[in-house]
């Protein structure tokens, strides 16, 4: 775990439906145990179903002032759906750090025939990015204990909670008091996984 | 919420848990109010966590401003919550209120949907303090909003006026920390100062008949309100809630709400007032910062309110001819501030190739039956303020018209009746907006001889705003089975003469029903009968799925606006129209549109 951490700004993003508010509040919980000052401000879309959801995430040792994060200042930018992740690029910090997950909903405009897809590879264009970038693709962990396209949220955690080196313990413990009793188990199955994941991929890196 | 690690007295809140906090700890006794976004969580919270406040959902926001008005005057404090659309609902209601005595405090907490993060714009509810010359308090943070919230109280009791709390999307939605006095007991304020509380209008008509009289049967209607008005104008040049920060001589920063945190943020030298309370303003104190900078800013959200009210009083300030309004700006972040008052400030851009999300309907849902119908048979239709108006979005064109909330059955009527009927135009509303103010519509086309009709989509909630209870719904705050409206019964008291009720997905009965309903030379109504799909989570059915082969890429059933069916690459990086398995509710609309036999299940 980083020494002397102030703080950091992640914008976390994907779809409704993807447990984006359940991500924010899990990690709040770990900031507030560590006694940092944090505002959360989510956006969420016009109507729930199928729009965008940005999640402004904010933990600092000083008092956190805007509820958004200005373009340029991300450390993190956490994504659960690619599309989304191409829209928070740019608001990220020349050393800062991509996680996103390559499942696509594709946009209504598209399926719709409103708007032309993008000629370029998602996925691509992501790895093409000038940041540090950690890619999980949901298809490639699928596991029987759970869900994964219905988890990545938990995955991610346990993914990013590695990254920093954070205790596994202590996230969840988390993760236990804040689900519903009957979803706990899965859930530390999903976290366990994506804390798997991130072993290995920040091996191989 | 609990951390594991007592934290003692501070508590994580959204800006809607602080509200409802601050209406705890103001001893509020009465909670009235109507969905909307983004406030609609004051009222669960309340309800949920403060049960010795009396909480009901309205039939709609007039209804709720009066509701809380007769509480206050009973001498209790109460509040009325609604979004700044709903106020416009509730406008004379306030109008009402407003200069006269209270007793106990009148709150009305109401938020303005700022960039029109949740759907609508346009509005900016602080326009009500110019019109009725009432406060008007606007928090920045979680901790303002439970603060002010009781300042609202304090403040509508000691000037004897109705107070606006102003939140906002980013307030109600933003998590920040609220320190609590955990040992606060609860106990509902009481305060009988004023045995009449008349408005305004007669209070006018008698004193200006009996100015000079002092007999106490004319002055006890009397409420110096415009007085009170510049008596907390006085005040609040030395308030708590309004804050001078003097610091670099260059740039001062007249603001309010979430932009104090943006400006602060990228302008940590410049000199600021802060305000709380954004009407009346504290002239002496925007004078000292006039007077102490270069140049003066004003930033604020929404309209140019603040603007336009610090020019009258004689002070000139830079705002919208820097920072333009909605549309041209959406919001402000911290980015808009820097990119005009920073020099050499690096701007960066979204890419502007990725796709935009439209609405839709979730899978299975009733609506999408309803408004493939009607494109099906080339029905015309007005949509009301419903999850069906996404009916309206260019991938579905199944509505021709749609306004406001509780308006499709009178629009319906105008346009019948100005057509002579000769075409097929009906309306479409959700239980909510009938029985918020659609039920008017529909009383006034039946006495009015209208042969319209009307389609009641009765999903047993307002789904858009999450499930609260309609006056139909079987649950609710103060939910009794026998108290339950009925409907079907009240459009047959009314006097509507053909009323049928169906279930939405028996499609070909459905279908039957529309079309007996339009060809009907009568009044006629259509209830479509399924209780929203997401908010009570329905059980499923086996998923639909469709042929490759079969499917020739026409996009009719992606047009029926189902969230389920989206258009894919596969694996060989071909397009392909498919069903997402997880969302697929089964419930076979798609395959009523499909010409090549494709969908299957
Ligand atoms: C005057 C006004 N008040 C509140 C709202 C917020 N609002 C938007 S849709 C909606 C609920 C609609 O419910 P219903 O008519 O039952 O349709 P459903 O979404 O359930 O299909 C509400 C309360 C609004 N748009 N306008
Ligand atoms: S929330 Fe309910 S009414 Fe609204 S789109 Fe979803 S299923 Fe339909
Ligand atoms: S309607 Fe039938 S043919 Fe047309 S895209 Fe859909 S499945 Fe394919
Ligand atoms: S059957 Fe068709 S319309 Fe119904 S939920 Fe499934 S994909 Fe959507």
């Amino acid at each position: 775990m980083e020494t002397n951490d102030t703080g950091k700004n992640i914008i976390i993003a994907g779809v409704g439906g993807q447990g984006i508010l359940l991500f924010s509040n899990l990690l709040s919980k770990y900031y507030l145990k560590l006694g940092y000052e944090l505002k959360i401000s989510d956006v969420i879309g016009l109507g729930q179903r199928g729009g965008g959801v940005e999640s402004h995430f904010r933990y600092s040792t000083k008092p956190v002032l805007s509820p958004f994060i200005k373009a340029g200042d991300v450390d993190y930018v956490i994504s659960f759906e690619q599309t989304e992740t191409l829209r928070f690029l740019h608001t990220l910090k020349k050393d800062g750090v991509i996680f996103s997950s390559t499942y696509e909903l594709t946009s209504t405009s598209v399926n719709t025939g409103l708007q032309k897809p993008m000629p370029e590879s998602k996925t691509e264009l992501i790895k093409a990015a000038d940041n540090k970038k950690y890619i999980i693709n949901p298809d490639e962990h699928k596991s029987a204990d759970f869900n994964i396209s219905k988890m990545m949220n938990v995955v991610m955690l346990g993914y990013y909670a590695e990254f920093r080196g954070y205790s596994h313990n202590d996230m969840i413990q988390i993760v236990k008091e804040n689900v519903p009793e009957k979803f706990v188990e899965g859930n530390i199955k999903a976290y366990e996984k994506g804390a798997d994941i991130a072993r290995n991929n920040l091996a191989a890196k | 919420m609990k951390t594991g690690k007592e934290l003692g007295t501070i508590k994580m809140m959204n800006g809607n848990e602080a509200v409802a906090r601050g209406a705890f700890e103001a001893g509020v006794k009465v909670a009235a109010g109507y969905p909307g976004t983004p406030s609609t969580e004051v009222m669960d919270y309340t309800n949920l966590r403060y049960k010795d406040i009396y909480c009901e959902w309205s039939n709609n926001e007039k209804v709720a401003v009066e509701v809380a008005t007769g509480a206050s005057f009973a001498g209790y404090r109460s509040l009325a919550l609604m979004k700044t659309v709903g106020l416009h609902v509730a406008a004379d209601a306030l109008g009402g209120a407003a200069g006269s005595q209270i007793n106990g405090g009148l709150v009305l907490v109401v938020s303005d949907d700022v960039g029109r993060i949740a759907g609508d714009d346009y509005n900016d509810c602080r326009h009500y303090g110019n019109m009725f010359n009432i406060p008007v308090l606007e928090p920045s943070d979680s901790q303002e909003a439970k603060d002010l919230m009781v300042e609202a109280f304090e403040i509508s009791e000691k000037y004897s006026t109705p107070v606006i709390l102003k939140t906002s999307s980013v307030i109600c939605k933003t998590t920040s920390k609220v320190i609590i006095d955990e040992n606060y007991k609860y106990e509902a304020k009481f305060r009988d100062k004023y045995p009449i509380s008349f408005s305004k209008v007669i209070m006018t008509t008698i004193m200006t008949k009996a100015k000079g009289s002092e007999h106490p049967k004319l002055t006890k209607c009397f409420n110096d309100f415009v007085a009170n008005m510049a008596q907390l104008a006085e005040d609040s040049n030395s308030a708590h809630y309004n804050r001078l920060e003097l610091n670099s001589k260059k740039i001062g920063i007249i603001t309010a709400g979430t932009p104090y945190y943006y400006a602060k943020e990228v302008l940590p030298e410049a000199s600021f007032l802060k305000l709380g309370v954004i009407n009346p303003l504290p002239k002496k104190m925007i004078q000292q910062l006039a007077a102490h900078v270069e140049k003066l800013y004003v930033i604020e959200e929404g309209h140019d309110v603040l603007e336009k009210n610090i020019k009258d009083l004689g002070i000139s300030v830079i705002g919208k001819e820097l920072f333009p309004k909605f549309p041209d700006m959406m919001r402000f972040t911290p980015d808009v501030i820097a990119e005009r008052l920073v020099p050499d400030a690096e701007v960066r851009k979204p890419r502007t190739d990725v796709p935009f999300r439209l609405p839709i309907a979730c899978a299975g849902c009733s609506h999408n039956f309803i408004s493939s119908i009607l494109k099906k048979h080339k029905i015309k239709a007005a949509a009301d303020v419903t999850c069906g108006l996404i009916g309206c979005f260019p991938h579905m064109e199944s509505y021709q018209l749609q306004k406001c909330m509780g308006s499709s059955i009178a629009l319906t009527h105008g346009y019948n009746i100005a057509k002579n009927y000769s075409e097929n135009f009906v309306a479409m509303i959700g239980d909510g907006g009938f029985w918020a103010t659609g039920v008017n519509g529909l009383m006034n086309l039946v006495f009015n001889n209208s042969q319209s009709t009307v389609i009641i989509v009765d999903n047993s909630c307002l789904a858009m705003t999450g499930g609260q209870n309609v006056a139909s719904s079987e649950f609710g705050f103060n939910y009794k089975p026998e108290n339950r409206l009925d409907i079907a019964k009240v459009c047959e008291g009314i006097g509507i003469k053909d009323i049928v009720t169906v279930d939405a997905y028996e499609y070909e009965t459905l279908e039957k029903s529309i079309l007996n309903a339009v060809n009907a030379k009568t009044n006629s109504v259509v209830i479509v009968k399924k209780p929203c799909v997401t908010q009570f989570k329905l059980p499923k059915s086996e998923p639909f799925h469709i042929e490759q082969d079969a499917c020739v890429k026409c996009r009719k059933c992606i047009n029926v606006g189902c969230l389920a069916i989206e258009s894919k690459k596969n694996n060989d990086g071909e397009f392909e129209i498919v069903i997402n398995q997880d969302l697929c509710t089964g419930c076979g609309l798609c395959s009523t549109v499909c010409h090549k036999d494709a969908i299957k299940n």
